[in-house]
């Protein structure tokens, strides 16, 4: 059976847009099976930006799970978000996983925000001041949560949903010297170790839509200024016709 | 006088966490007394805001506002992986 992934991140929606995009998702149903948002879903991450969150994207006919990103951190109330989120049937990863029935296919969801570092040969590592190990270590902990979840997952399908990027191919496009904000090949790497079909992040805004893990893994970066389009859509039967 | 760079870092922070703004993405270049802002933002207000944010931090600098707005347009066919 077809099963038709509708992503987008970064719509950074905020009070004085309310409603603009909803407009977008009209018959979502028919071009998709599920919709996956990775985070950056508000400006400045306040509880008024994630009641329009809540408004845009609630009570569509298809499921949706979203990551939070960086963005919806600003405020200090990612918890509330998520709360406020979830309060409308959005389902919200942190760090976990959930399995979503479509058409008879299990598709299981794994992910969370993620977090930067760089990418290997060129990144930080845990040695020197304790503001630089916390940056460190919290990609760590992130990613061993990941292949702990992926590990434990029981699905036909894997998709892995974040806001930072796991690779630096969808970078592309961004000035080099940021790349370690952007994201850490910490993540590629505890994915690629457990298997997934499909990995979708955002937050590389001038980044590159298509790119691949070491291991092979399609990685689509579904920011919505990269997409310039609603949402993309990535088919994983392909060969059973979408 | 200030060196160039540093009054485009001081805009670029300013842009990023003035609570008008929070916008990460935007490139600023100064040369002389020109002050440049490139990248994409979302609607047409957001765009003016942008420049009204980096007026403020750099005073007497001419503001060039080559910030393009993105049409978000409908979504394509599926890609099939
Ligand atoms: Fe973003
Ligand atoms: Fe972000």
């Amino acid at each position: 059976m077809s099963l038709r992934i509708a992503a987008v991140g970064d719509v950074h929606l905020g009070v004085d847009v309310g409603g603009r995009y909803r407009s977008h998702l009209n018959g979502i149903e028919e071009k998709a099976d599920v919709l996956l948002l990775a985070g950056d879903l508000t400006r400045h991450g306040t509880l008024e930006e994630g009641e329009v969150v809540v408004n845009e994207f609630r009570d569509l006919p298809i499921p949706v799970v979203a990551v939070l990103g960086n963005h919806d951190h600003h405020s200090d109330k990612p918890a509330e978000i998520a709360a406020m989120l979830r309060d409308a049937g959005i389902m919200v990863l942190h760090d976990d996983s959930v399995v979503v029935e479509v058409n008879g296919t299990r598709l299981g969801v794994v992910g969370g925000k993620g977090f930067g570092g760089g990418f290997a040969g060129k990144c930080a590592s845990e040695f020197g001041e304790p503001e630089i190990k916390a940056f460190v270590n919290h990609t760590k902990r992130i990613a061993d949560r990941w292949r702990v979840a992926l590990k434990e997952l029981d699905a036909d399908k894997r998709v892995v949903l974040s806001h930072y990027s796991p690779v630096n191919d969808t970078l592309a496009g961004e000035p080099p010297e940021i790349y370690p904000f952007l994201g850490s090949y910490l993540l590629a790497e505890a994915i690629d170790a457990e298997g997934a079909d499909l990995i979708l992040h955002g937050h590389a805004h001038m980044g590159t839509e298509k790119g691949l893990t070491s291991a092979g893994i399609r990685v689509r970066n579904v920011a919505l200024p990269v997409l310039g389009r609603a949402y993309g859509v990535y088919c994983l039967n392909g060969d059973e016709g979408c | 006088m200030e060196a160039p760079q540093y009054v485009a870092a001081r805009v670029q922070g300013a842009l990023a966490e003035d609570d008008r703004t929070h916008e990460l993405g935007i490139r600023v270049d100064v040369r002389g007394d020109q002050l440049f802002l490139r990248g994409q933002v979302g609607c047409l207000e957001r765009r003016a805001l942008i420049a009204d944010v980096a007026a403020e931090a750099a005073p007497g600098l001419t503001i060039h506002n080559e910030l393009s707005v993105v049409d978000v347009r409908e979504p394509e066919e599926e890609e099939k992986l």
